[in-house]
């Protein structure tokens, strides 16, 4: 009897963190979505700020954003996947392999902050590069990095091992194998990863606001800087004087993450039902 | 303002000089172009004015950096800029570099506190003490027993700069007061804190909050521009010799009720131009 | 897939010209030195982007390391970690008040957060039914995915009045960081746990259920035993990531640099004292600033490899 009490009382406790956790994130996004769906029309979203108080829209943030985050998509990947291919497929385990995993490791808990200071010192100053896309494109990826190489390392480890055979039997070469059926194989959980990291860069705030700066303007060049959505609702946020835009960001900025949330989703489960 | 901005707003205004410069020699070109340096106090207003000058005259450009007011003033004399903007006077050493001022706004800055706080006026001698976190309860200010809840600026901001020079005389803020980097931001707390006390530029002063009398004197337009209310500066541009081509069309525009009205109200400041009227 | 498989004999862009059969023994073997020398530069190639990885790591030590060295010779170690005071402008250049704010409000979050995302954890692990755990667990990952400044943002215009209301005071401080921070750990520790759970073999489950045990039981007695190692490891990554937090502290803790006097008193931690100083930093102020980006990078170092060596341990003893 008592040990029943028990267990009902703490399966409650259990079910009472899990709703405390789900019933957080629903206020957040409610509250953000209440609050940002009045400030919400096309005006606001494809026009520039205007003047101090920064009126009119957000353009020119939603455009660095996405710039500087596609940029960095494309610098990290190639990077990540060879380095996920060489740790999956080639690498023994060794010394090697372990300095490369404590590497990736020590990249993913670097402060956000510690990689935006790095960025300033060696992308915008030391190379030169100033307050532009390409300076954050190329701090953002160092942040995406491990995430990219560990989702699509395990996702070649997924692949099943007859598969390769099969491939080897026929006459193929590693590259081969790891070029046409590996990576096909896994390429559904792949680009899972890079859209879950880019996810990630685009809510990131501290790498980007010393890399790309803050000054609003629309990007063309990859040299050219701009300001950030979260920087921007950073500063309107603290301003205080036109919370309306900044609740408007704050909306478009988790419509994002909430996109690129439900693509992963989507991507896996169409996979999935392909596999099965 | 945006004190963010400030830094890459620089950069790339002293980048982008530099390109313009180097890239085109012809004189015609350089007539055309105005390089403002200096106060970044002053920073939004001329960029913003800047922005709207080029769009109403296409053929010119406006450089705008904020470095500071001394560097403002160093650069303009040396003819590196063409004007000078300073949130200060000048120094007795800089008075015979030739510099001819035109004030272009008052900035002025309000100390605020919760609406229901009983106490209407304040000394600058009991803001300073405030400030310094030497009073730390409003009885000791005619209020009533409750805790003074200090709301400090960034020291990036150009108003606690001003706020700094003006009120607190040498002393040293409170280090343990809450620092907040932006002007809507102290207002909003003071607003709903009762024991709160901040400062924020006049024009951002709303019936959210209520400014206190300094020295027996309200925080009005008229009593900054009649120069009795205390705490205030005027923000200036400095030239060597009066302003002529460009620059003078875009002093000109500066002081237009367009600007004065417009960016120069919506950051905060009170117009100089309307006192001449 | 079916086209990979027509293809599996295609070598690619590259690859040496025909390969009739009988073309001759002098073609194959060139052919295989070629393919031996494509296999074994591409293979330089990806070991090249795995230490892409390795690079990162030195050139972060390197550059921040750098900028930020000269500080700790100029005041010295000891009176730079444990100065009572930062006052910059003055070249008063003691770090002690962030340090202390940035654990201080690290460990409070822990307290808090753990349990709650263990809690969640062990839910979604073992309570709840498929369906549930199929609209939970996206739920908790989204968590992890909003940007740290909309829990800032949220925590400066939600959270702070009411803490403001209940303590009297202005509402940054301790609390209101412990609360945002709490919530933003939840998803690194609970996911990591969660893992860690799923891990266990059924079999120890089912083994206890035989023995009559409750579900409570099972859970307290065998399964978390059984998976601390891992649920450690999301402790400290959750640590981790709440001493680095950046953002969403800053705009709820009122950035005073002094070790607060109360719970609801402002404060500051390394990471916000990083980006408000930045903005206007120059000189010896800015040295200290990458000095102070060393040791959150060391601190954030010295989690990995504790999480890494305790994994090693825990391989052991399992």
């Amino acid at each position: 009897m008592n040990k029943r009490v028990t267990n009902w009382i703490a399966l409650g406790a259990l079910w009472a963190a899990a709703l405390t956790t789900v019933g957080v994130l629903g206020t957040l996004l409610l509250y953000v979505i209440i609050n940002g769906i009045g400030a919400l029309s096309l005006r606001f979203v494809f026009s520039a700020p205007e003047g101090v108080r920064m009126e009119g829209g957000i353009w020119p943030t939603i455009v660095a954003t996405v710039y500087v985050t596609g940029l960095a998509m494309l610098i990290v990947t190639p990077i990540a996947v060879f380095a996920a291919v060489y740790l999956a497929e080639y690498a023994r385990q060794g010394r090697l392999v372990g300095t490369i995993r404590f590497a990736a490791d020590t990249l993913a808990s670097v402060p956000s902050i510690v990689m935006g200071l790095f960025g300033l010192a060696l992308f915008v100053e030391a190379l030169g590069l100033g307050f532009s896309m390409i300076s954050g494109a190329l701090a953002l990826s160092f942040l995406m990095l491990p995430i990219v190489m560990r989702t699509t390392e395990e996702a070649i480890r997924s692949v099943p091992k007859y598969i390769r055979w099969g491939s080897y039997g026929l006459g193929a070469t590693k590259w081969q194998t790891v070029r046409k059926v590996v990576l096909p194989a896994a390429s559904p959980r792949i680009i899972t990863g890079i859209i879950l990291a880019t996810g990630r860069a685009v809510g990131e705030t501290a790498v980007v606001i010393f890399t790309m700066g803050t000054m609003i303007n629309t990007p063309m060049l990859p040299l050219d800087p701009g300001r950030s959505m979260t920087v921007h609702l950073y500063i309107l946020a603290m301003e205080g004087i036109n919370l309306p835009a900044a609740y408007g960001t704050a909306l478009l900025l988790v419509a994002m993450i909430l996109g690129f949330n439900l693509l992963a989703r989507f991507i896996v489960r169409r996979n999935r039902r392909m596999m099965g | 303002m945006h004190r963010l901005m400030r830094i890459p707003a620089t950069l790339c205004a002293v980048a982008v000089t530099a390109v313009a410069l180097s890239g085109c020699g012809s004189d015609s070109r350089e007539e055309r172009q105005v390089t403002v340096t200096g106060s970044t106090t002053i920073l939004p207003i001329a960029e913003i004015a800047g922005e709207e000058f080029e769009e109403a005259n296409p053929d010119y450009e406006v450089f705008v950096s904020g470095l500071g007011s001394s560097a403002g003033i160093e650069s303009v004399s040396s003819g590196s800029s063409d004007i000078g903007s300073s949130s200060r006077e000048l120094k007795d050493e800089e008075l015979d570099l030739g510099l001819v001022d035109t004030p272009i706004a008052y900035d002025a800055i309000a100390v605020i506190v919760h609406r229901d706080n009983p106490v209407d006026g304040l000394t600058s001698d009991e803001i300073r003490s405030v400030f310094s976190g030497e009073v730390t309860n409003w009885s000791e200010l005619g209020g009533p027993d409750l805790e003074i809840g200090v709301v400090n600026r960034d020291e990036a901001s150009g108003t606690r700069e001003a706020f700094s020079r003006i009120v607190l005389d040498g002393d040293r803020f409170d280090p343990a007061a809450a620092i907040l980097p932006g002007t809507g931001q102290v207002r909003s707390v003071v607003a709903n804190s009762v024991g709160a006390i901040g400062y924020i530029s006049l024009g951002f002063v709303t019936p959210e909050v209520k400014a206190v009398e300094v020295d027996g004197v309200a925080a009005t337009r008229a009593n900054v521009i009649g120069d009795t209310y205390p705490v205030r500066r005027v923000l200036h541009f400095f030239t060597v010799g009066p302003p002529v081509g460009a620059a003078a069309e875009y002093v000109d525009y500066v002081l237009s009720s367009d600007v004065q009205e417009g960016v120069v109200s919506d950051a905060g400041f009170i117009p100089y131009v309307v006192e001449r009227d | 897939m079916a086209g990979s498989e027509r293809d599996m004999r295609d070598a690619g862009p590259g690859a040496p010209g025909p390969r009739e059969p009988g073309s001759g023994s002098g073609v194959l073997r060139q052919t295989a030195r070629s393919q031996y020398l494509k296999e074994s530069s591409l293979r330089a190639l990806f070991l090249a982007c795995a230490s892409v990885a390795v690079m990162g790591v030195a050139l972060i030590f390197l550059f921040v390391g750098l900028r930020g060295w000269a500080i700790f010779a100029k005041v010295g170690v000891v009176d730079f970690l444990f100065g009572s005071t930062w006052l910059p402008t003055e070249g008063e250049f003691g770090i002690w008040p962030l340090i202390f704010g940035s654990f201080a409000v690290t460990i409070g979050a822990l307290l808090l957060g753990a349990p709650l995302a263990i809690g969640t954890a062990i839910f979604l692990s073992e309570v709840a039914s498929p369906r549930v755990r199929s609209i939970l667990r996206p739920a908790v990952e989204l968590l992890a995915g909003i940007p740290s400044v909309i829990y800032g943002f949220f925590g400066l215009i939600v959270l702070r009045p009411i803490i403001a209301d209940m303590s009297g005071g202005l509402g940054f401080g301790l609390v209101t960081g412990w609360l945002i921070l709490a919530i933003m750990i939840v998803p690194t520790i609970s996911a990591i746990s969660e893992d860690a759970l799923r891990s266990l073999s059924p079999g120890i489950r089912e083994a206890s259920y035989a023995m009559g045990a409750t579900k409570w039981q099972t859970i307290y007695k065998v399964l978390v035993p059984a998976a601390k190692v891992g649920i450690i490891d999301a402790v400290i990554l959750g640590m981790g990531r709440a001493i680095g937090e950046t953002m969403a502290v800053l705009m709820v803790i009122g950035n005073a640099p002094v070790v607060p006097a109360g719970v609801s008193e402002p404060f500051s931690t390394l990471t916000t004292t990083i980006v408000l100083d930045m903005a206007y930093a120059s000189g010896d102020h800015r040295t200290a600033l990458f000095g102070m980006a060393i040791i959150l990078f060391l601190i954030s170092m010295v989690l990995v490899a504790l999480v890494r060596s305790l994994s090693r341990f825990g391989k052991q003893v399992g």
